[in-house]
């Protein structure tokens, strides 16, 4: 029990940051049907310009996490302005290639400023680790818990109750009647390209204290972050959620019951899983466009 | 007519050719083009792309590696079983993930590449993990082994040749017709009764086939792999290939597979920025020559050859 | 033409929709609609604009299945059957907004059409025994004679996108007479051709009906509709107003209140 107990909490951790990164994956996906092979490079950019902002220019703990968000954004928007928006035919296929193509480039880019080794960053706070019921619970992972609540909650309010955040579901709805009525569809995508990015880096600035960070990481936790988006249901923020901390609480179990070497694995098998049994993930309520 | 002059282009360049660096290094470029030829049937002309398609060349190289190497089986008994457990493997990824839009796709073949990659590394029994797998016999045909850097030169070539050819006959047919149908309209293309999640399975498989085959080939001629040969970036490195040669070109994966193979041999300092590389060019093609490189060049020419002849057109819609 | 609808009246309907109803989250496109149609007769199906056309017609084609009510073909149910199955049962449709397979050349789009009734797969093709060779000659000459047909076959190897409008329609129905059908459904033929092509048009299925395929369209233009059809059908708001010849529809007053009577 105590063992279990243990697991759920790492589980829980871990799937807290899926959530963010399945997170990203939903708003892009919701306001532009686009799926962005590149959302995991954001998290890798964010990782790493956390650490180097926060650790290595000892920057304070707010100011290196407003900055690192905003400057994975700002990638995000050039991402959109540069390769996106210019692409003439919007074939799956070539916007798959384009932003494989810029998960690459990133990752590349990633390599020459950061170099090959791994990195991390101290933890939020120095506090001793909990218990609770034998199991230890390091605060790091209530920080993790709580930016995350925090973060859920403040986009469940922008698009329910902001203007923009109707604007923006008005564009995934019908772009063009929303373009009729006035709302600037063009700047609403920029818009959810800036805040899927700013997403992976919240993830990033995440995972930073808890792991290792290093240029490759990105495409891992960027399929992880997939999977969670399936396992809830591709466009719902809630199944972003749930299916975040499922696949965390799942993989933790796997790990401890099975083997450590079974952890990347059990992403990808429940991918397949969810896609034979039921494409419209967990909580997704529209039917998977097939064709 | 153009595959024989082909096949005599490679005959004289097997006699005429003497170092043993220019042999492996054609020989290589001989393996990418299968593997770029593979993946141009898919992207190209099912308009589907696998992002793992490394996946594939490992198990054909590891499946007769293991069964050559580990168990004493002959390569030739080994040969059927890589291609068959390669296309099994395809058809049961490809299942689920070809009825949906081609993003699922995408993401299950970049998790399914992932996952052989760990599986190969983590299997050390069988595969010997990261220090590779070595003693891996040559090919012979009776008493003539074909270890000698001319007669591998010959051996993938011919497999080349033989590909070009089996692929121009099915883009050229009712089944590859079907497929470019599928590329231009599916909506239209299940109006005409074309069965497209079959058919886009079955290129599927016959891209993992190809890939299979040339991991076969390579294991036999380098007899020693490594997980490293079957990672992530080797899957990019196969997509960039088509993407240069140019999707729906068979003769445009001869071109990307030359370049992709020359480029880091002929710029020392390139593998650094490899991936910057790849990166920029997979979108910068994408971005203005959505056909790859040589199809856009042609259609490029093509349209300002048009643009006195034929009668004007009315613009659609 | 009405002996004709006497004569036809005795054979059993092609086609049969019984009470079909399809409803889009809250809008309802077609509520208890039902008709049938005699081989060999043309039969239109005009309304406005939203009246449920297409739904109708993407029904009848197994694009997606009625919320209830049936569709019978030949005698056989339509429901549950893929698109391609009923393609090779032997119906065919064209589109509203022309779906050409743009980068491939006038024949080979006609080639595409004569899939259901060839069977050449990837084996045959890599092999390419005398049969398949045989099989491709008999698909080039059958699809030579329909663009002759339609008029097309000066332009057999021009790219398809490279056609003008009107000419794409036309190959879009040799396209679909290529799958040797039936049954033929026409959305809005006659929409965007010129009055030298629509006349062209009303003559080209005259004489399909001539060879045996029973048409169904959707169309907006009146002359051509009431010139050759033998029956119509009346939607309005997803429902059926009206069905009869062109001669009792012109003189139902719902009709002419709710759609004719805009003239």
């Amino acid at each position: 029990m105590q063992e279990f107990l243990q697991y759920l909490f790492s589980g829980v951790t871990n799937g807290a940051i899926y959530a963010v990164i399945a997170l990203g994956f939903t708003m892009l996906y919701k306001s532009t049907g686009l799926i962005n092979f590149a959302q995991g490079e954001f998290v890798m950019l964010g990782a790493l310009s956390m650490i180097t902002l926060w650790s290595g220019f000892e920057l304070s703990l707010p100011l290196a996490f407003l900055l690192t968000i905003a400057g994975v954004s700002v990638v995000g928007i050039i991402l959109e302005r540069l390769a996106i928006r210019s692409v003439r035919k919007p074939h799956p296929i070539v916007l798959i290639i384009i932003t494989i193509g810029a998960s690459i480039l990133l990752r590349g880019v990633a390599m020459l400023g950061w170099g090959k080794d791994a990195h991390s960053s101290p933890a939020f706070s120095r506090n001793e680790p909990f218990e609770v019921a034998g199991a230890t619970l390091l605060p790091q992972s209530l920080w993790i818990l709580g930016i995350v609540l925090v973060i859920v909650t403040a986009l469940h309010f922008f698009t329910r109750g902001t203007l923009t955040g109707k604007a923006m579901q008005a564009c995934a709805i019908n772009k063009r009647a929303a373009w009729l009525l006035g709302i600037p569809s063009e700047t609403m995508v920029l818009l959810a390209f800036a805040m899927s990015a700013g997403m992976g880096a919240v993830g990033g600035i995440l995972i930073a204290p808890i792991s290792m960070s290093s240029y490759d990481m990105g495409m891992t936790l960027g399929l992880k972050g997939f999977c969670a988006a399936m396992l809830g249901g591709l466009g719902s923020s809630w199944g972003a959620v749930l299916g975040g901390l499922l696949l965390g609480i799942l993989e933790a179990l796997g790990v401890g019951f099975f083997s450590s070497s079974l952890k990347d694995g059990i992403a990808f098998l429940l991918l397949l899983l969810i896609l034979y049994v039921r494409p419209a993930g967990i909580l997704g309520a529209r039917a998977v466009h097939r064709f | 007519m153009r595959n024989i002059l082909f096949a005599v282009a490679i005959l004289l360049a097997g006699l005429g050719i003497s170092s043993p660096y220019h042999f492996q290094l054609l020989t290589f470029i001989g393996i990418h083009t299968l593997l770029a030829l593979g993946l141009n049937m898919l992207m190209g002309y099912a308009g589907q792309i696998s992002l793992g398609h490394a996946a594939f060349y490992g198990i054909g190289a590891y499946t007769t590696a293991i069964l050559t190497a580990h168990f004493n089986w002959s390569p030739w008994l080994a040969l059927p079983a890589a291609l068959f457990l390669a296309v099994l493997i395809a058809f049961l990824v490809a299942l689920p993930m070809l009825k949906l839009s081609g993003y699922y796709l995408g993401m299950g073949t970049l998790g399914f590449g992932m996952i052989t990659y760990v599986l190969i590394r983590e299997w050390s029994g069988f595969t010997g993990g990261d220090s590779g797998l070595v003693g891996i016999p040559p090919l012979e045909i009776g008493p003539v082994s074909l270890s000698s850097g001319r007669a591998c030169f010959y051996v993938v070539w011919g497999t080349v040749v033989l590909g070009f050819i089996v692929c121009e006959r099915l883009v050229n047919s009712r089944v590859g017709r079907a497929l470019r149908a599928i590329h231009d309209s599916e909506q239209a293309a299940c109006a005409m009764g074309i069965n497209t999640a079959q058919l886009k399975i079955s290129v599927f498989m016959l891209s993992a086939f190809l890939a299979a085959l040339a991991g076969f080939l390579y294991a036999h001629l380098v007899s020693f792999i490594s997980p490293n040969t079957f990672d992530f970036l080797t899957s990019i490195r196969i997509v960039t290939m088509v993407v240069i040669g140019g999707m729906a070109s068979i003769w445009g994966s001869l071109l990307g597979a030359t370049l992709i193979t020359l480029l880091p041999e002929w710029l020392h300092i390139f593998s650094d920025y490899e991936m910057v590389v790849y990166g920029l060019v997979l979108m910068v093609i994408m971005i203005f020559l959505p056909q790859g490189l040589t199809r856009g060049l042609l259609d490029i020419y093509e349209r300002s050859k048009r643009r006195a002849g034929v009668p004007s057109t009315t613009a659609k819609g | 033409m009405s002996d004709r609808n006497a004569e036809l009246g005795s054979l059993p309907p092609l086609l049969r929709v019984e009470s079909v109803s399809k409803a889009f989250g809250g809008i309802q496109a077609l509520h208890e609609v039902s008709f049938e149609v005699a081989p060999g007769t043309i039969h239109a199906v005009i309304g406005p604009n939203g009246a449920g056309k297409t739904t109708l017609f993407n029904i009848i084609t197994g694009a997606y299945p009625p919320d209830e009510g049936g569709v019978v073909y030949a005698q056989q149910e339509v429901r549950g059957r893929k698109v391609h199955e009923l393609v090779s049962l032997g119906i065919a449709r064209t589109f509203q907004n022309v779906e050409l397979f743009g980068n491939m050349s006038v024949l080979e789009n006609v080639l595409v059409g004569q899939h259901v009734r060839t069977r050449c797969g990837f084996l045959g093709a890599i092999v390419r025994g005398p049969w398949v060779r045989r099989e491709e000659r008999q698909m080039r000459e059958y699809s030579m004679e329909l663009l002759e047909f339609v008029g097309l076959d000066g332009v057999a190897d021009h790219r398809s996108s490279d056609l003008p409008f009107g000419w794409q329609r036309f190959l879009e129905i040799a396209r679909a007479l290529a799958t040797r059908p039936h049954l033929l459904l026409l959305d809005e033929p006659a929409s965007g051709l010129n009055a030298v092509e629509t006349h062209r048009l009303g003559e080209l299925l005259e004489e399909i009906r001539k060879r045996g395929v029973t048409l169904v369209l959707v169309e907006h233009d009146m002359s051509l509709t009431m010139g050759i059809s033998d029956r119509i059908l009346v939607l309005h708001q997803g429902k059926k107003l009206a069905e009869g010849t062109p001669r009792e529809i012109q003189a139902n007053e719902a009709v002419i209140s709710a759609y004719l009577g805009k003239e």
